[in-house]
């Protein structure tokens, strides 16, 4: 019993460092420059399906593949902040609110007319399957979650140990006063967008990776991206990190060991638990 | 007296029968639209793209030479063909298209149960003919709906044949893991326990996955707790395959057995040759080349010619349905659907049908509208489904049994 408890935590982690790297993405843009930014999740799978193109199509490995489409998603994500959200900075929130609505057609609608309907799997040579002290873990797994501690530490390095990263926590902390001290807040606002979308693009491959990229996918992702925005606490990295691995891991138990027909509800239930005891969220600030 | 110039008359007469033989002519060229409501994109496209194209490509085929001749018209045919999302309401709103605005009177594809059953609700107070083809569900044809016809058979026909060939292989103990909220997948699992219990097997667990799910690890580490001595895997393609890859995942070594009806082309799309090694896919005898011979041979080469690709194992359901229809019409004499369908009803196996059929006593459908394929035993071979055997099915009985389900 304790092998398949442990197993189940295993399998959630791996899909939990997935749901982290959305929600990551997606909480730098609303911590610190208030947008709900609803199309991280087709932002994300066009950097999938652009991984897929070129480790099938170009023949790329996996890692190398997935870099270049890290650097075509953060300057995708440039695009955005400065097309579409930077005209409505100063505007009512609810033009925001309808501007990442209409991104998230637009590029939904992209995908599905660049890349098809049909679901893909990106191809990784990860197929060896480990096993310790009864507990099963394939390669690739293992890989997933890796590389989501590495995308996610060094994103915490970049801000928090880099004049950069300086610049974004002061914006952050107070806009206004930020602008006052120097800080270049339009240079911030495009810079936490690359960032973003880069990490949204590591998410999008390592989903097609382990599962599968399909449209409607990026859709189902940003909608748990923002469950563990609010899990964990809006606007805290380290919350959105704990509050992806706790909904991952919170699924595959109640798949495992409730129904897996009712896996989202349940894991949903986890979520409306969390906040009854803590509004503010694990590791949101009072 | 006026003169009539000879010349005159005979040009007059040459322009005459000219006419004459355009009308002629007009009246003998005639157009019949055949109608297609199938999953065009989404989970079921795997199944109904293949079916559609198949229609196409037997369309296609039958107009280059000529026709169908009926009396002394000869029709072109035309496809119109609408994408029903493998969802109902989606697939009642393409056939009242396709009868209202196209005027359609044959309707083909149908390769999901869902939307299948939503059309034959109604299809019974439409002058038209209905063929359906992948959609296994039993009730389709168990309501004895007199315009439809069905050329898969029933799941249920094929899952208790799969429950005495796993029993006979020395399997005791199974765990299920499929779409078992899809009435069909519920219903070949029924009978396959029914004759896996018989022969002394038991099931251990039965777990279930939605149509979109691709982690499947919780439910097969729940699986792999109780130690199967196998796994039974129901569903469409893409989830299924993702269930065999994740099986070998969490090392699970016991065989696989399955029913999903999937080309190589399909499940490598999910999983690796190595992981899809040893499955075991118990189904109709679909399309399997070594199963069927030199004319599935020319339809696997002409249909990856025309479209790029190897057809699904399905499809021939579809290509079947159409030459079903072709020689009822010529048969018939008559493009009048309620003749079409006496003549379906009383008509053998056409000659170019791809599957193989077990007819019902000299008819290729029997009193419900139904047809039977043999069912045979599949395995994944070093990249490739190779035929081992056929499942023992008895039609006759079956049919007697969808009889009596009718109310």
């Amino acid at each position: 019993m304790i092998t398949e408890v442990l197993q189940q935590v295993l399998n959630g982690l791996a899909i939990g460092s997935v749901y982290t790297l959305i929600a990551v993405g997606l909480t730098i843009v609303f911590g610190i420059l208030g947008i709900a930014h609803f199309a991280h999740g087709s932002a994300a799978m066009s950097g999938g399906y652009l991984t897929f193109i070129l480790t099938e199509r170009l023949g790329l490995g996996f890692f190398p593949a997935m870099a270049v489409a890290l650097i075509a998603g953060a300057a995708l994500g440039v695009v955005l902040e400065r097309l579409a959200y930077r005209p409505v900075r100063d505007a009512p929130q609810i033009n925001a609110f309808i501007i990442a609505l209409g991104l998230t057609m637009i590029l939904e609608g992209g995908n599905l007319l660049l890349f098809g309907p049909d679901q893909v799997v990106i191809p990784t040579p990860y197929q060896r399957v480990y096993t310790v002290g009864g507990l099963v873990v394939a390669e690739l797994r293992i890989q997933v979650m890796l590389t989501a501690a590495l995308a996610v530490a060094a994103m915490a390095i970049f801000v928090s140990r880099t004049r950069a990263g300086r610049s974004i926590r002061a914006v952050a902390q107070n806009r206004q006063a930020a602008v006052l001290m120097g800080v270049n807040a339009d240079a911030v606002a495009t810079m936490v967008f690359a960032l973003s979308s880069a990490l949204g693009v590591i998410g999008g491959a390592l989903v097609g990776a382990l599962l599968a990229i399909a449209p409607g996918v990026g859709e189902g992702l940003v909608v748990k991206g923002f469950a563990v925005l609010i899990l964990g606490g809006l606007g805290s990295i380290p919350g959105a990190i704990v509050g992806g691995l706790v909904l991952g891991v919170s699924e595959a138990l109640a798949a495992g060991f409730i129904s897996s027909a009712y896996k989202d509800v349940i894991a949903f239930l986890v979520m409306i638990g969390v906040l009854l005891v803590r509004p503010e969220g694990l590791l949101g600030k009072r | 007296m006026t003169r009539i110039d000879g010349r005159l008359v005979a040009r007059c007469t040459a322009v005459l029968a000219g006419l004459a033989l355009c009308a002629t002519a007009h009246a003998a060229q005639k157009e019949l639209v055949i109608g297609v409501s199938d999953a065009l994109t989404g989970p079921g496209a795997v199944y109904g793209l293949p079916q559609s194209n198949a229609v196409q490509m037997a369309v296609d085929d039958t107009n280059a030479k000529g026709g169908i001749k009926v009396g002394q018209d000869v029709y072109k045919l035309r496809v119109v063909a609408y994408d029903d999302k493998a969802n109902p309401t989606e697939a009642t709103n393409s056939v009242r298209k396709l009868i209202d605005r196209d005027g359609a009177q044959y309707l083909l594809g149908f390769c999901c149960s869902g939307p299948t059953s939503a059309v034959a609700s109604f299809i019974g107070r439409e002058n038209v003919t209905m063929l359906v083809g992948n959609a296994a569900e039993r009730a389709i044809t168990a309501q004895g709906i007199p315009n439809l016809f069905r050329t898969r058979p029933p799941a249920d026909f094929t899952g208790s044949a799969a429950g005495a060939f796993v029993a006979k292989r020395g399997v005791k103990t199974i765990a299920v893991i499929g779409s078992l909220d899809v009435s069909f997948y519920s219903q070949y699992l029924e009978a396959f326990e029914r004759e896996f219990t018989k022969k002394g097997g038991k099931i251990l667990a039965k777990e279930t996955f939605g149509l979109k799910d691709r982690d499947m690890t919780p439910q097969l580490t729940k699986v792999r707790a109780l130690n199967p001595e196998a796994l039974l895997v129901l569903g469409y393609v893409e989830p299924c395959a993702f269930v065999y890859r994740q099986a070998v995942e969490l090392g699970m070594k016991m065989p696989r057995y399955g029913f999903t009806s999937g080309s190589e082309e399909q499940f490598l799309k999910v999983a690796t040759s190595e992981q899809m090694e040893g499955v075991w896919d118990l189904r109709p005898t679909e399309l399997t080349v070594s199963a069927l011979g030199e004319r599935a041979n020319a339809y696997v080469a002409e249909y990856t010619k025309r479209f790029g690709i190897p057809p699904s194992p399905s499809s021939p359901y579809a290509y079947d349905q159409f030459y079903v229809l072709k020689h009822a019409i010529e048969k018939a004499g008559s493009v009048d659907p309620k003749k079409v369908q006496d003549a379906i009803r009383s008509g053998g196996i056409p000659p170019e049908a791809i599957m193989r059929y077990l007819p019902v006593g000299s008819a290729m459908f029997d009193e419900n509208g139904q047809a039977y394929t043999t069912n045979g035993a599949f395995q994944w071979q070093k990249g490739k489904w190779v035929y081992v055997s056929d499942l023992p099915s008895d039609p006759v009985a079956y049919s007697k049994y969808l009889r009596s389900l009718r109310k």
